[in-house]
């Protein structure tokens, strides 16, 4: 148990790490490569969380955040592909 | 050719619904008639996809894909503590390169999976592909010439083996 | 009691790589190498993570739902990386290789 909760509070400094990095990036792609980590990060948080509070209901949300993340990121990323300016 | 169409479209329907028992884990009518009703949809929907792109796709379960994954695993752990060495020696000894790798000898619905593992494993990346090339940004030169040398290659036209046109 | 340290272990290791991608992001010096340092928290962080909490299981249902996020990840990320890398190329955006040469040219 111990040692899952370690886990889970590693697994948060990644996602402050990621959305910090999304925060202060020179291009536009920065930002997106750091939200997209914070996105799978956060399907890996909630599977952990459940096996912490021994309520394992919680991966079929991990799994529609696994989804969200993997469309949302497509989405944005056809919006930007040609549209890109640089935001430094 | 019809013959071949039922046993194709029956191995995606067994496949669709043990997928959906696994997922669902219910055994109530209710659901189970909403998991039929989403197979058959999807059945349908597929039926008429390949009709117009005449070119039907088989999930790959076979023993080969089991194989290469395996291994994939086994290179990512590799080349993972790599590049986490470089994180942390910092960055004096990285040599960041691009190159375009030829395809030729890879079939086309291989292609897929090679670029992707590409990208899986730490090092290496795949940013962009056509027809003849795939050009792959490497954080060491050393990378490169390892994906040059075909390891990966061979493995994966073997994937699919002699089905591969 | 055996598996629980094992677990323990690729749990342990799992948040290790994640970290050392999460500080990747920020030593590496352009864009395409700090997508490699995302890339290791995206893949080795998943599966040691994953594998973690699967040997925590009692291999029932649960186990399913975990190889099947694990499996989908595992699919999805390389192919956001590469949509990135892709797109961030269409956008102009010079590897850093091109980027040495080029400043070499401009230092001469």
């Amino acid at each position: 148990m111990m040692v899952l909760a370690a886990t889970c509070i590693a697994v948060l400094s990644v996602m402050a790490l990621a959305l910090a990095r999304a925060l202060h990036a020179d291009t536009v792609y920065d930002r997106i490569l750091g939200i997209n980590m914070f996105g799978t990060k956060t399907a890996v948080l909630i599977a952990l969380m459940g096996f912490l509070n021994e309520r394992p209901d919680f991966l079929d949300i991990a799994i529609v955040y696994a989804l969200i993340n993997f469309i949302g990121m497509i989405a944005v990323l056809r919006f930007f592909e040609y549209t890109a300016t640089d935001d430094s | 050719m019809t013959n071949k169409m039922i046993t194709h479209l029956t191995i995606w329907t067994i496949t669709l619904s043990v997928f959906w028992l696994l997922l669902s884990g219910f055994l109530q009518p209710l659901l189970l008639a909403f998991g039929v009703f989403s197979v058959a949809l999807v059945i349908v929907l597929l039926q008429r996809m390949d009709n117009v792109d005449q070119q039907p796709v088989k999930p790959a379960l076979g023993l080969p894909i089991w194989r290469y994954s395996l291994w994939l695993i086994g290179q990512v752990i590799g080349s993972s503590v790599n590049v986490a060495k470089l994180v942390w020696l910092g960055n004096k000894a990285l040599t960041p390169a691009v190159e375009k790798l030829p395809l030729t000898d890879i079939p086309a619905k291989n292609r897929v999976l090679y670029a992707n593992s590409i990208t899986l494993t730490p090092g290496t990346l795949s940013i962009d592909i056509d027809d003849q090339h795939v050009t792959v940004h490497a954080l060491e030169k050393a990378s490169i010439e390892e994906l040059k040398a075909g390891d990966m290659a061979h493995k994966i036209a073997a994937v699919f083996g002699g089905k591969a046109q | 009691m055996i598996l629980e340290m094992i677990s323990n272990i690729f749990l342990i290791l799992g948040a290790f790589f994640a970290l050392t991608g999460a500080v990747g992001l920020f030593k590496f010096p352009d864009f395409f190498t700090r997508v490699h340092a995302a890339s290791v928290t995206d893949s080795i962080a998943t599966i040691l993570l994953f594998s973690g909490l699967i040997l925590r299981t009692e291999f029932d249902l649960v186990t399913v739902k975990l190889v099947f996020v694990l499996v989908f990840l595992l699919l999805t990320s390389p192919t956001a990386s590469h949509a990135l890398a892709k797109s961030a190329r269409h956008g102009l955006l010079a590897t850093s290789a091109e980027t040495l040469s080029k400043t070499n040219k401009d230092n001469n």
